[in-house]
């Protein structure tokens, strides 16, 4: 099988998901108990209630609503907010990307450290470096994000005063749109303790299995055979050792990756960001179904989308990978 | 001219148990061009031999005394970094037991060899590509398939790319760790003569490290025959084959089928190989052995040369014409069989 239609067989796999996805999505908040119009309209009458919930379209049976509901979706119609009556694509798509560009940044930082870490770990095995830093590793691995958090604004802000104590940007500057918004010093001054934070609780995970990997991968022959070669001690640890033990990582940053989008919550509240996660949560709490499934929807998507990625990643990554 | 002469190797390892003594006092040498074959069970030093010479070891081993000169130097001097310069693969190169394991699965065997060669030489990219491609040609591989992955060798092809990259510096030493053991006997023979032919045409000497008497006895010079971490016969081939002194050597010859006389008995060396745990005084084949005496299990043998520069470690060498006859019997090892069931 040629690479292209592996590439086209797996785009096919992605339809199903998505359409699996879509579903479960649409079920769940049809499920749960309550109803947005019960919570928010309460001291209207009996009619505008109805009234209501006609124009909320939730009078129709199950089968149309969910048939409207894919049309939507299929013309890329986030709907209206049944709270903020007003486009949920208005609302989310700001903080989605607020959201996307924090996590990513915390997780380049997360999987770059870890990786190289992990890396160092194994190589000096047995060494009290190695000891030290498993233990920091499993200490930022189970410090909550939140406590996290705290300590940096503790330390950077409160003490040293280094940082902005929160938010995306300093009150008075200029409010750029698009992509200039990302683009300021100002931001990236704003990013650093979020990111961080973010970081911290990330780089465990990719550190300690960069380790494990690598155990394995220093036991090849390969490695003994690199070395009897008289190459740099330094190629043989990254050229070989690293480019073998990277392969498993590979996957287990794709999960990080949805993952992080959807536990953004605790950091965005900490650092007062104004992002997906926190939209979440009023969301549901509200139940107000067009935001919260559209973010569900958004964070669903990135992950199916970040594993796909990874499933042609790793096929460049590792030629022994074959298509069938 | 001597290339390699070892003198009392002692390489330990350090285990939980205690000290691992896996090579105990090990004297050999090579001249250049010559052959060599080192010979002994699973677990009696033989490839600990190997990693002594360039230095390989484990993180837990290590040499604790004697020497290995190269063209004289004292190679265990030297420091990691003139040892990596220096040494390893521009004179000694090494032949894994796997060489599907040997290659590094991600680059391309094309590209691995031009890493040994620009790591070690100024040549450009393309022109060490070259000579990867003239090393296939060599070995008898396609050129184009220097681009290809190693697992998309088969394992008789990936052996002969490891020969190609062991000889991409063209190396005065090669070590080759059961080179064909993981092959089938019609490749493992067709290999065998291939890197015979190539140690004639590039004068290299060899080390062939193996459990397999059939093996050494076709391609090698000189056998060694290691037992419990020492060298307890050292001949030239057709001695080693045909008249052995050790009741080791004439166990292993046993142990092996010949296609010449017809319904041989095979008959195995009854025990397994000793505990290598900081060993006592007394020789270490002793336990196994159906001629050992008093003094064997209290006194060390030391190595006794006899005949044309060869060696041997055993207190009754001198018997070996009553020796011999006895040793080809089955009765005698199985006799000793029923000794140490009775011990146990």
């Amino acid at each position: 099988m040629s690479f292209q239609s592996y590439v086209i067989r797996r785009i096919g796999q992605v339809i199903v998901t998505y359409w699996a996805f879509l579903t479960i999505l649409f079920v769940l908040f049809r499920v749960v108990p309550g109803d947005p119009v019960s919570m928010h309209v309460q001291d209207l009458g009996a009619e505008a209630r109805e009234e209501r919930i006609a124009e909320l379209g939730l009078d129709q049976p199950l089968y149309v609503q969910y048939v409207e509901y894919l049309r939507q979706l299929a013309r890329a119609d986030l709907g209206q907010s049944m709270i903020y009556n007003e486009s949920v694509w208005n609302i989310i798509v700001v903080k989605f990307w607020n959201t996307i560009i924090l996590m990513a940044a915390s997780l380049i930082l997360a999987y770059a450290i870890g990786i190289l870490g992990g890396a160092l770990l194994a190589w000096y095995r047995g060494t009290a470096f190695e000891k030290g830093g498993i233990v920091l590793t499993l200490l930022a691995r189970s410090s909550p994000e939140f406590w996290t958090g705290i300590v940096l604004l503790g330390v950077f802000v409160f003490w040293l005063g280094l940082f902005p104590v929160g938010g995306m940007r300093s009150i008075g500057s200029e409010l750029a749109t698009g992509v200039g918004r990302y683009l300021s010093w100002d931001f990236v001054y704003h990013a650093v303790l979020p990111a961080l934070t973010g970081a911290i609780y990330f780089l465990g995970t990719p550190a300690l299995l960069m380790r494990n990997s690598m155990l394995d991968v220093l036991n090849a022959d390969f490695i003994e055979i690199k070395k009897a070669e008289g190459l740099h001690p330094w190629n043989v640890l990254y050229k070989h050792a690293v480019r073998n033990s990277i392969l498993p990582l590979v996957t287990i940053a794709a999960i990080a990756v949805g993952m992080a989008i959807g536990g953004s919550v605790v950091i965005e509240t900490v650092f007062n960001w104004p992002g997906m996660g926190r939209a979440m949560v009023d969301a549901v709490n509200n139940n107000d179904y067009q935001l919260a499934m559209a973010a569900f929807f958004l964070m669903g998507s990135v992950v199916i989308l970040m594993n796909f990625v990874a499933d042609l990643l790793y096929v460049y990554l590792d030629p022994r990978v074959t298509y069938e | 001219m001597t290339l390699l002469e070892i003198t009392d190797l002692q390489t330990q390892f350090e285990t939980s148990e205690g000290r691992v003594h896996a090579v105990d006092g090990v004297n050999l040498s090579l001249e250049a061009n010559e052959s060599l074959g080192i010979i002994g069970e699973s677990g009696s030093g033989k490839t600990t031999i190997a990693k002594s010479i360039v230095r390989l070891l484990p993180d837990n081993g290590e040499i604790v005394d004697g020497e290995v000169r190269y063209d004289g130097d004292d190679i265990t001097e030297y420091s990691d970094r003139q040892l990596r310069k220096q040494i390893r693969w521009n004179e000694i190169a090494v032949i894994p037991q796997n060489a599907m394991n040997g290659f590094d699965p991600v680059y391309t065997v094309g590209d691995q060899i031009v890493e040994v060669i620009t790591a070690h030489t100024d040549t450009p990219n393309d022109e060490a590509m070259e000579r990867a491609k003239s090393l296939f040609q060599t070995l008898g591989i396609d050129e184009d398939r220097v681009h290809d992955y190693p697992h998309q060798f088969s394992g008789g092809m990936a052996q002969r790319a490891m020969i190609a990259l062991a000889l991409a510096l063209d190396p005065s030493l090669l070590i080759a760790d059961e080179p064909t053991t993981a092959l089938d006997v019609m490749i493992q023979d067709r290999i065998l003569h291939r890197i015979q032919e190539l140690q004639d045409e590039l004068d290299t000497a060899m080390i062939f490290i193996t459990h397999d008497m059939s093996v050494v006895s076709e391609t090698c010079d000189k056998i060694a025959v290691v037992y419990g971490g020492r060298i307890v016969e050292f001949a030239d081939t057709e001695t080693i084959i045909k008249n052995p002194r050790h009741p080791y050597t004439l166990g292993l010859r046993n142990a092996f089928p010949s296609i010449m006389t017809d319904d041989q008995d095979l008959v195995s060396i009854p025990g397994t190989p000793p505990p290598l745990l900081e060993p006592d005084e007394g020789c270490r084949f002793a336990p196994r052995c159906p001629f050992a005496e008093e003094r064997c299990w209290s006194e060390t043998p030391q190595s006794e040369p006899y005949g044309d520069g060869n060696t041997i470690e055993c207190h009754r060498a001198d018997e070996h014409e009553r020796i011999r006859p006895e040793a080809s019997k089955s009765e005698t090892w199985r006799e000793q069989e029923e000794v140490i069931e009775a011990d146990d």
